[in-house]
């Protein structure tokens, strides 16, 4: 295995000069990220004035045709979201305090699914939607690992399964419409408009009626902040929406994989240590028992 | 370079001159094929769990992945991707440790482990791969990962599932002389001149090829343990740490070597060989010092953390005990001295005792301490872990079968005397 050291040292650095410029094109501008998250378009789950009938339940299932399979737990009340129910109505009851729950994507403001995605499948969209596109999932499924809300649900009985969850009606948006479930509540208790408008219009409903509410907008900070914001009459923690604290989740991972990665200084700085470490080790004395070439 | 500076490297490869010269070219090779019989009753048993595992994965081709498997909204990963995957790839970690000792480090004693170490490694990742392909749902666009339009820097996964296709590759490249060394003793034959006019090119370049397995290596065994970084909401707080990734690499390191001195010894017990204890010995000298650094960073982290109590007061403190004295302290204790160290039998069993410990790290990492929601459960179907169980028996009936047809093995008489 010999190769003189200048040839060899040479090969090095054109190598490392290519990942350079690979690098620099590619890994370094991972998507877009996106700083205000005010004119994204959003939802009010307005909890106390829910009166779980479900309509919003049933429109999401009969609109997007998702009750051809999955399970259903008796008539109305599935286990809770599945690959058929991306939108789920919940009871919650202790003593007097009772309410609903709303589940669905809650469209992250810095999505640890859309971070987790290895292909880019889910993308978070410029008016904050969080999309996916089954033409680039490969199935893997670490975005249900990450998702802190536990959101995403697999086909796990399909030969050809997709992610199932929440699209915040994204064609019907385009087309000037609103969500369906939106359309279909009979008490207003699902508000559609921009983030910052609800989140306005949230505090404004606090301040009118401070016996009414908890004193907190669920996801106005939460977790960094998400586009489903959720107002309601017993703490959120009791109806599964836990304090994730304000720090986007993905944040650490980000900074560590960024900066292990950054312009991939570290792996070739690595390659080209190993090839000096290599060329050095070639020129020792040959009687040294440890040091004899193959 | 000065002639005389290093000893001269391989026995210098046949031309067609040195063939016509010598009837039995493997008289001029450090290495031969094994060449005992196959079929033992354990490789047939072997064989017939992959037949079952062929069969079981039919089923989950064709009504997807909930009809054998207890996977779950709330336990998406479980055995196959803790253990076939996660933990596999740790373990063949030993193909790039030797590697990097023999021809990095010029450590040329260690050169008879190298080639069987490889193909633990080919195996292993092949293994691996095969681990994902099986557990993904969208099985047909696997190939995504590659194509620039889907790159997602931020992503740990997507790393992992570059750097694991690239490996793949250089593993086959690095493999690849043994095949030339095989193919330069069929008969005369056009393959046969293309093997060995090919041979001393593959050689000036392999080289590179051996550092970039070795930087490749390093980057995905570690990211293997940033992929759980985005959960710091699910993971235990006694194994969720921004120091995963470095712990993981240094683990896959450690038990590298340990599965290398299994599987050397293992392979000495099939093949009636003598085992390479002077060798072996050495390699578990070096793993203590990884193994050492390992238990030092952790404890360092619950202590920097203030999660130090935590250890007494609850029964993931005892997991962790356990999985720290059988993947550190205790191996790091017995390997310190020479006795143990020299011993075959101390050695082996204290081999598996790191690679025991390794795999419970993976599987509380990647399965126990992943805190579940809304009361799920997961506990693996028997269908799931006679799945595993094949990919592992295909592994040691795919060893079997290349060092009994391929020059993997060194031959005897150039071992160092024990």
């Amino acid at each position: 295995m010999a190769m003189d050291r200048r040839t060899f040292l040479r090969v090095s650095a054109g190598a490392a000069g290519g990942c350079l410029l690979c690098a620099d094109a590619t890994l370094a501008s991972p998507g877009k990220k996106q700083q205000d998250f005010g004119s994204n378009v959003a939802m009010l789950n307005d909890l106390t004035r829910c009166v779980g009938c479900r309509a919003c339940q049933s429109a999401c299932k009969s609109y997007y045709d998702l009750d051809q399979y999955g399970p259903m737990e008796g008539l109305d009340t599935p286990g809770g979201l599945s690959e058929a129910n991306h939108c789920v109505i919940k009871e919650y009851k202790e003593g007097d305090e009772q309410s609903y729950i709303k589940r669905q994507c809650m469209h992250c403001n810095h999505p640890s699914c859309v971070s987790a995605c290895p292909v880019a499948a889910l993308e978070k969209q410029d008016n904050g939607v969080v999309t996916y596109d089954p033409d680039a999932c490969i199935g893997c499924r670490y975005c249900m690992v990450a998702c802190p809300f536990n959101v995403p649900r697999f086909e796990w009985n399909s030969a050809a399964p997709k992610i199932q969850k929440c699209t915040f009606c994204e064609e019907r948006i385009a087309a000037g419409e609103d969500p369906v479930c939106e359309d279909a509540c009979p008490t207003d208790a699902i508000t559609f408009g921009t983030r910052d408008e609800l989140l306005k219009e949230a505090h404004r409903r606090i301040a009118e009626n401070p016996d009414r509410y908890e004193n907190e907008v669920y996801g106005e900070t939460n977790a960094g902040g998400t586009s489903v914001i959720y107002l309601a009459g017993v703490s959120f923690d009791k109806l599964g929406l836990r304090d994730f604290g304000e720090e986007p989740l993905p944040e650490l991972a980000e900074k560590v994989q960024h900066g292990i990665f950054k312009f991939f200084v570290a792996p070739v700085a690595l390659f080209g240590l190993l090839g000096l470490t290599r060329a050095s080790n070639m020129r020792c004395d040959p009687d040294d028992e440890d040091c004899i070439e193959e | 370079m000065d002639e005389h500076s290093y000893r001269k490297p391989r026995p210098h490869l046949p031309t067609k001159e040195d063939i016509a010269q010598y009837e039995d070219v493997w008289e001029r090779f450090p290495r031969a094929p094994q060449e005992k019989k196959l079929w033992t009753p354990a490789f047939t048993t072997g064989v017939a769990i992959i037949a079952v595992g062929i069969l079981l994965l039919l089923i989950r081709f064709i009504f997807g992945l909930g009809s054998i498997t207890n996977l779950s909204s709330g336990f998406p990963w479980g055995l196959w991707i803790a253990f076939d995957v996660v933990v596999g790839i740790a373990l063949a970690s030993g193909g790039f440790v030797t590697a990097a000792l023999v021809y990095i480090f010029n450590l040329g004693k260690y050169s008879p482990l190298v080639r069987p170490a490889l193909v633990t490694a080919l195996l292993g990742y092949a293994m691996a791969a095969f681990g994902v392909f099986i557990d993904v749902g969208r099985w047909w666009q696997l190939y995504n990962p590659v194509l620039p339009w889907h790159w997602q820097g931020s992503s740990a996964l997507f790393e992992v599932a570059l750097c694991v296709m690239s490996y793949l590759l250089v593993l086959i490249i690095e493999f690849a002389p043994t095949v030339i060394d095989k193919l330069s003793t069929n008969k005369d034959s056009k393959l046969k001149r293309f093997a060995i006019r090919i041979r001393p090119i593959l050689e000036k370049v392999m080289i590179l090829f051996i550092i970039l397995g070795v930087v490749i290596s390093t980057m995905h065994q570690s990211s293997l343990g940033s992929i759980m970084l985005l959960m710091s909401h699910r993971l235990h707080a006694l194994w969720f740490t921004p120091w995963l990734p470095l712990l993981f690499l240094m683990s896959a390191i450690a038990v590298g070597m340990h599965v290398v001195i299994v599987e050397s010894m293992l392979s000495a017990k099939t093949f009636g060989r003598r085992i390479e204890m002077p060798l072996l010995s050495g390699l578990a000298k070096r793993s203590i010092a990884f193994l050492g650094l390992y238990v030092i960073i952790k404890l360092m982290d619950l202590i920097w953390a203030d999660e130090f109590t935590m250890l007494f007061t609850s029964w993931w403190g005892l997991l962790w005990w356990v999985e720290v004295l059988l993947f550190g302290m205790v191996p790091v204790f017995l390997l310190s001295f020479k006795a143990f160290r020299r011993d075959p039998r101390w050695l082996f069993w204290i081999s598996w005792m790191v690679i025991g410990g390794l795999i419970l790290n993976r599987f509380n990492v990647y399965l126990f301490a992943v805190q579940a929601y809304d009361g799920w459960t997961y506990f693996p179907t028997m269908w799931e872990v006679i799945v595993s169980a094949s990919i592992v028996a295909f592994i040691f009936v795919g060893y079997k079968y290349l060092s009994n047809k391929f020059p993997v093995l060194h031959k005897e008489e150039g071992l160092a005397k024990a």
